[in-house]
């Protein structure tokens, strides 16, 4: 009985290589010990548990960059778990991109809840499982991993984004996000249901018994690109991602919630919820929905159009930060969908745009919203840009910090925001994409008034009247290092793009 | 080899200096006065130094290709994108300018009563940094990345030093500015992406078109996104309204260095990339350029004469110079072109005195409007003469450097039929520019002082030009002077690049006979003295 | 007689329809709860349907996926609606309107 089983265990690790997800495994083994951490510590080392989470996820960063490095040279796909999971250089490139997004996350989170009467541990534990849940969606190759893994990441953003018990809008915020999400989730698996039935159907030619695997489903797909049943699967699915994404018409839930929800959790929502989904747009672009690119091309542009103009024109009549942050990010995401329909239409290296301008899009988002969340107060939900008033001259370090931040978001050299655009909109120009070039110019035009806007009201002075404003905490030593590194990096990506290509 | 290699340091120097001594000053809000000062004329002086130098040691005989090439890998190889610096017979005057200009606001803003100068300063040297290397460019996106780094601390500047409408005016600039900019971005990767010669340098780019022209659709195409661009980065009319409202407002270093200097990046854009890489898409376009160069000339001549602000007027009728540029370059010679050349190295330098000297003014008025000065000629002489002096160079008389400019434009406009009809409007813009120009030395240099100023009149209040301000003034209208009696020593590169660049122009033996004639004019201006 | 996935497919739609509509249309936030959980029912079905008619197990296996998540998804949706119950005595989304000024 011994021998079988060892024989079985043997066999069971010997296909499924479960080292290759091995920072996924910490992760939840971290965040499993945080609660076990607040179980069995006295209330007074509480406090103590968002320091084991900070210092716990660097360690994972570092275990998984020395992956990155040292682990065999992965040239393309690379199938486990018999077919579940496939590990790329995108897909560790993101892993990365998902740990700085967490690890950013449980520190500004730390920074929140010692203003707010709210549990602590759960928070990082929360943060913790979701950047799980996106490492492995993005490396998922089959529909049910997929799934699965979205919506561990979803029901915890449901939670996330809720968290503020105490206060009506963060609550309404989770609920709003909760319909929307699961709406999303319907609609998703719909599609995916339609895929599956279609591509298992033995009557017709290249029909599949695993017909859930993004390559038998490409391989089906390529020979019935005009099976109807496909494509409305295929456009489902497309809508279910771009709910995630935040594009129009999929966009009304992002206002409320990203000013509903706590800072840090918007900041998540922001970044990483989005980059996840632009990253599964790209696999299934490349991968099982190749043969749609005249279907999708089409589709996607007119979405990528109008999300462009939608986030930029909402977001200038916008008085409260959070809400514009959340349309500017609406305009960010028609941005990165000009990558993606680049992609879809050939130009095979608008991917690597696309994840230049996902981090660009981390570093500038981040400082952003770091200032943000020092400059808080106690009430999260109501940031006015009216707050800001001489906010440069009382707090220069936290006011370079947003200007920086801001900059990049809005795309000025020597900042990177600036690079990712160029390369977005050279890769949007070989793809011939001329008229959403266009949309994109007139957009990023629009959106200068916002930025500066803000910019505007945090360093140049009134001469006139006072409106209240809010005092920021005074950033720490560590707080500082944490910003620096964030403004640094933009500068650095602006001024030598090359040193992101370092990562894998 | 050694010699070059020095050169080319030198080169990356007059960017690097400035940039160092910038970002020194930004976070130096404890330095004291005096080593601000040395950090400031450090960055200033190195990049003049190093113009210079180069400028001594260019060999126009390269043209077609580049004096003190370098070539950096900043991690963009793989889109064809270099860090390619070296000069040209085009390049060399403008980058000359930069660094004069540049010295000169420096010397001028050590002595501004800014709050906080450490900041002020510094941010001008980032803008000379970001001038200094939008010329010494030959791959277009750095010539490109190069002009948005000094337009950065231009806005900032206005924002927090400018005059009372600056919120305003520095929204309206950074708005038109950001269109204009990418406009003229997407124009470059269109270039890069249509060319097929995966590369962003100028020189490969001609290289590759010279062999294989685009089509003619396709230049049309992408001249007009370069001309749209580059126009508003100019303030061609009647996308002009953003310039001279924010010149109102900036404070001094940053309107010398950006009326003087950085305006001249979306002429030279013209010249150096569009009208010869396109010269197809250039022709389709004359009737515009045309008309629009004249709305500049006679249009905004018109709204000139109305400003009674000096300011608000220095601001127009240097838009409206442009006008005479613009219309160089409409020529499609080289001989407009060479015109084209002088007449922004001669308006950079004359403007930034204007813009110094009106400062020099309102310290002494504490006005701005026209109608309240007066007389003050008798109390600062030496100001009064200089900004005269300044007003006849920018109206274009004789001995300085622009009318050469204007004249050698003219002589490109008569020499074709097809633009000889523009001869007539021009010369009436040089007749509106007189009448404002004089006009507002009358009113405030000559004339009874008004009553609202009278009390400052009889203490001590009201100084001549004092030696922090007679020093950069003085800089720039011996600059002005040079230009103006010895053109050749630019035109003389310029010219032997653009007959490369122009080579279908038939008015070359032409254009020997216009230096003949500039020389004419110098010789004129000599028996006049 | 036989009936055909044809058939399945048209129940399935419907209810999805059903309740996307609800969800769009209803105030009450209990009623669109319920309609989410018909429009993933939908889902089940039509999955169940094709594994039979293709002779796959994976659309079986997904449906207990499918049953789980949403157990999750109701166990925290109906806390948030508790939680916000309490503060707002309310359960209209109409009347959930704190945000958005």
């Amino acid at each position: 009985m011994n021998e079988i089983l060892a024989e079985f265990l043997r066999g069971y690790t010997a296909t499924n290589q479960w080292l290759a997800i091995l920072p996924e495994i910490l992760l939840a083994l971290l965040a499993l010990s945080l609660l076990a951490v607040e179980m069995a510590s006295p209330k007074a080392a509480r406090a103590q548990v968002g320091r084991v989470a900070f210092y716990g996820q660097l360690f994972i960063l570092a275990v998984c960059l020395i992956g990155c490095f040292t682990g065999p040279a992965t040239t393309g796909a690379e199938p486990l778990f018999s077919g579940m999971i496939e590990q790329s250089g995108t897909t560790q490139f993101m892993r990365v991109f998902f740990l700085l997004c967490s690890l950013f996350v449980s520190y500004l989170g730390g920074i929140y809840l010692e203003r707010q009467p709210l549990a602590r541990t759960e928070f990082h534990h929360l943060v913790l499982l979701v950047a799980a849940g996106m490492m492995l969606l993005v490396q998922s190759a089959h529909f049910v991993m997929l799934f699965v893994a979205l919506e561990t990441v979803t029901v915890a953003f449901y939670v996330l984004v809720a968290y503020g018990r105490n206060s009506v809008g963060s609550l309404e915020a989770g609920l709003k996000y909760l319909i929307m999400g699961a709406l999303s989730s319907a609609i998703l698996l719909f599609g995916i249901v339609l895929l599956y039935g279609v591509a298992g159907n033995p009557a017709l030619a290249a029909s599949s018994s695993d017909s859930l695997q993004y390559s038998a489903l490409a391989e089906f797909i390529s020979l019935h690109d005009g099976n109807l049943l496909v494509r409305l699967g295929a456009l489902l699915v497309v809508a279910g991602i771009c709910f995630k994404i935040g594009a129009v018409p999929f966009q009304i839930w992002v206002p409320d919630v990203y000013q509903g929800a706590p800072t840090p959790v918007t900041s998540f929502l922001a970044v990483a919820s989005k980059a996840a989904g632009f990253v599964v747009l790209l696999q299934l672009v490349q991968g099982p929905f190749a043969g749609l690119g005249a279907l999708l091309v089409p589709v996607l542009s007119i979405v990528a159009a109008v999300t462009i103009l939608f986030g930029n024109c909402a977001a200038v009549v916008q008085g409260n930060l959070k809400r514009l942050m959340g349309l500017s990010g609406i305009a960010h995401a028609g941005y990165l969908l000009l990558g993606v329909i680049a992609v879809a239409s050939g130009v095979a290296w608008a991917e690597g745009a696309v994840l230049f301008y996902l981090f660009t899009y981390l570093l500038g988002s981040f400082a952003v919203f770091a200032v943000m969340t020092f400059a808080a107060g106690t009430d999260d939900t109501d940031q006015q840009i009216s707050h800001y008033q001489d906010f440069a001259k009382e707090q220069p370090f936290l006011g370079g910090v947003l200007a920086i931040g801001l900059g990049s978001l809005a795309g000025i050299p020597p900042l990177g925001g600036f690079i990712g655009k160029l390369f977005l909109f050279i890769a949007a120009f070989q793809a011939g994409l001329y008229g959403l070039l266009g949309v994109a110019i007139l957009g990023v035009v629009i959106s200068i008034y916002y930025y500066f806007g803000w910019i505007r009201e945090a360093f140049f002075s009134h001469y006139n009247e006072t409106v209240p404003t809010k005092t920021a905490i005074l950033p720490s030593m560590r707080d500082r290092l944490l910003l620096g590194f964030l403004a640094a990096a933009s500068l650095l990506l602006g001024l030598y793009p090359a040193a992101l290509s370092l990562l894998p | 080899m050694d010699t070059h290699f020095l050169h080319s340091t030198l080169l990356l120097g007059s960017i690097i200096a400035p940039l160092l001594a910038g970002v020194a000053l930004l976070f130096g809000a404890s330095f004291g006065a005096s080593l601000r000062r040395s950090i400031t004329l450090a960055g200033f002086g190195i990049a003049l130094l190093a113009a210079v130098i180069l400028a001594a040691n260019f060999d126009a005989a390269l043209a077609g290709g580049y004096n003190f090439e370098t070539k950096i890998d900043t991690g963009l190889s793989a889109v064809g994108i270099f860090l390619h610096l070296g000069l040209n017979g085009i390049s060399l005057p403008l980058f000359l300018l930069a660094g004069v200009v540049g010295l000169a606001a420096g010397l001028y803003a050590l002595h501004s009563k800014a709050e906080r100068p450490h900041l002020y300063l510094g941010l001008l040297l980032i803008m000379q940094a970001g001038l200094m290397g939008t010329f010494a460019s030959i791959d277009i996106f750095f010539f490109y990345f190069f002009h948005e780094f000094a337009l950065i601390p231009t806005f900032i500047m206005i924002g927090i030093w400018g005059g009372a409408g600056r919120r305003a005016a520095a929204m309206e600039m950074a708005v038109y500015l950001t269109l204009g900019a990418l406009l003229s971005l997407i124009g470059l990767i269109a270039l890069y992406a249509n060319s097929g010669a995966e590369s962003f340098s100028l020189a490969a780019l001609r290289e590759h078109l010279a062999g294989q022209p685009l089509g003619e659709v396709v230049q049309s195409n992408i001249f007009a996104l370069l001309f749209f661009g580059f126009g508003i980065l100019v303030a061609i009319f009647p996308l002009h309204s953003w310039a001279p409202k924010a010149y109102a407002m900036a404070p001094t270093g940053a309107v010398m260095l950006h009326a003087g200097v950085l305006k001249k990046f979306g002429l030279y854009g013209l010249l150096q990339i569009a009208a010869p890489l396109l010269p197809d898409g250039a022709a389709n376009w004359f009737p515009w350029i045309a008309w629009m160069a004249l709305g500049n000339l006679l249009l905004i001549g018109l709204v000139t004469l109305a400003q009674r602000d000096l300011k608000m007027m220095l601001g127009y009728s240097s838009v409206m110079h442009m006008g005479y540029a613009f219309l160089g370059i409409a020529t499609f010679s080289a001989i407009g072109a060479g015109g084209a050349v002088l007449m922004m190295v001669a308006h950079g330098l004359s403007v930034a005195l204007l813009f110094m000297l009106s400062t020099c003014i309102h310290h002494r008025c504490n006005t701005f409007n026209m109608d309240e000065m007066g007389g003050l000629a008798s109390k600062a002489p030496l100001l009064s003469a200089l900004f005269v002096a300044a007003t006849m160079a920018s109206i274009g008389l004789p001995g300085f450097g622009n009318f050469v400019g204007e004249f050698v434009i003219f002589v490109s406009l008569g020499a074709d039929t097809a633009t000889r009809w523009l001869l007539a409007p021009a010369a009436l813009g040089i007749v509106l520019s007189a009448i404002y120009g004089l006009r507002a030395v009358a009113s405030i240099f000559f004339g009874p002082p008004s009553e609202a100023f009278r009390e400052r009149w009889t203490g001590d209040a009201v100084t001549d030009l004092q030696n922090h301000e007679k020093l950069p003034a003085v800089l720039l209208l011996a600059s002005l002077l040079f230009v103006g009696l010895l053109p050749g020593v630019l035109s003389g590169p310029a010219s032997a690049e653009l007959t490369h660049l122009y080579p279908e122009a038939v008015e070359v033996s032409v254009f020997d006979q216009t230096v003949r004639g500039e020389t004419n004019a110098g010789q004129m201006e000599d028996v006049h003295e | 007689m036989t009936v055909g996935i044809n058939a399945f497919l048209l129940v399935a739609g419907w209810l999805f329809a059903i309740g996307l509509l609800g969800v769009l249309l209803r105030k009450n936030t209990l009623v669109i709860y319920m309609s989410l959980e018909l429009m993933l029912n939908a889902v089940n079905l039509a999955l169940v349907a094709f594994s039979r008619y293709n002779n796959t197990m994976d659309g079986n296996l997904f449906v207990f996926f499918i049953i789980t998540v949403a157990a999750a998804e109701v166990a925290v949706g109906l806390a948030i609606i508790v939680a916000l119950y309490r503060r707002r005595q309310t359960v209209l989304v109409n009347e959930l309107n704190s945000l958005s000024r």
